[in-house]
């Protein structure tokens, strides 16, 4: 109780918050807050400052950087514009981010905010929802080349695979030449299905 | 619990305005106005002009308060500013230098 301070639902801060300890926000803020402790905006909270502490939390909106020694939580509901600074971050599912999100290795983390400052300028994506979505955006650039080249190992007969392989290497290729059909292939080889029979 | 609260280790340089009431322990620069009551508590130091409900100072204020109830000195207070209220009491023990208004 001693060292928490409390912005309440209704009150409304133009300024500047600053020192030690606690802080939980539930109203309206706008000016700049630091401190060395723990900051909470909660989901009444509505924040246009930047934050700046030792561990952040918020579930309600912020419009302006998060810095924090340690940590900051973005959780469900939540709703950051600004850029998000910390060793480490976590965004859940249902919370909104819009801007430029850092979390730094030790000793790393200056290299990185030199590099970040120069590809800042990209154009932001547009509000995610939440981490998942970031994770899953490597995957999908990773997972075209698998995909021209994996059909046809699978369907197709030890020929059919050493023709397919260069094809899917060069995209080139791949688009004047679309891949053989595999069923087709056996069509016409009437023999072997013949043989076969 | 006081729906506003500054910690003895925070400070406030500019305007709170609420609904709700404040509690100061800590340090309130710029201007203070509540619709409820405001305290502030020893050790707190509130250098601003407070308007308020209720008012009760046990740390120290440097400004005019303005109440529309009632405003308490507390032993142990430090008042430097004009008083305007219905009703006030200062207690023994509290320091206090400017102008009452009490609407007579």
């Amino acid at each position: 109780m001693a060292d928490v301070t409390v912005i309440g639902r209704s009150a409304f801060v133009k300024g500047r918050v600053s020192g030690a300890g606690d802080l939980h926000i539930a109203g309206r803020v706008e000016g700049e807050v630091t401190s060395t402790g723990a900051v909470t905006v909660d989901e009444t909270g509505l924040v246009a400052a930047n934050l700046t502490a030792r561990r952040l939390v918020v579930r309600g909106a912020v419009r302006g950087d998060l810095t924090a020694d340690e940590a900051i939580l973005v959780e469900r509901g939540a709703k950051v514009v600004g850029d998000v600074r910390a060793p480490r971050i976590a965004v859940a599912a249902g919370a909104l981010v819009r801007g430029y999100v850092e979390t730094a290795v030790e000793g790393v983390g200056r290299a990185n905010r030199a590099a970040a400052t120069a590809t800042r300028d990209k154009p932001k994506p547009a509000a995610t929802p939440a981490v998942t979505a970031r994770a899953q955006a490597p995957a999908r650039e990773a997972s075209p080349p698998t995909k021209q080249s994996s059909p046809a190992p699978s369907t197709a007969s030890a020929k059919a695979d050493a023709k397919a392989a260069p094809r899917g290497a060069t995209l080139a290729g791949k688009r004047k030449v679309p891949p053989a059909p595999m069923v087709p292939a056996l069509k016409k080889g009437g023999k072997a299905v013949q043989k076969r029979r | 619990m006081a729906s506003t609260v500054i910690g003895a280790g925070i400070t406030i340089e500019g305007e709170l305005t609420t609904d709700e009431d404040v509690v100061v322990q800590g340090t309130l620069r710029g201007k203070l106005s509540a619709k409820d009551a405001v305290t502030v508590e020893h050790g707190g130091v509130v250098e601003a002009d407070v308007s308020g409900g209720p008012v009760a100072v046990a740390g120290s204020v440097t400004g005019d308060i303005s109440s529309s109830d009632r405003v308490d000195l507390q032993n142990g207070a430090r008042v430097i500013g004009n008083v305007k209220a219905a009703r006030i009491t200062i207690a023994d023990g509290a320091q206090f230098k400017g102008a009452v208004d009490m609407d007579v």
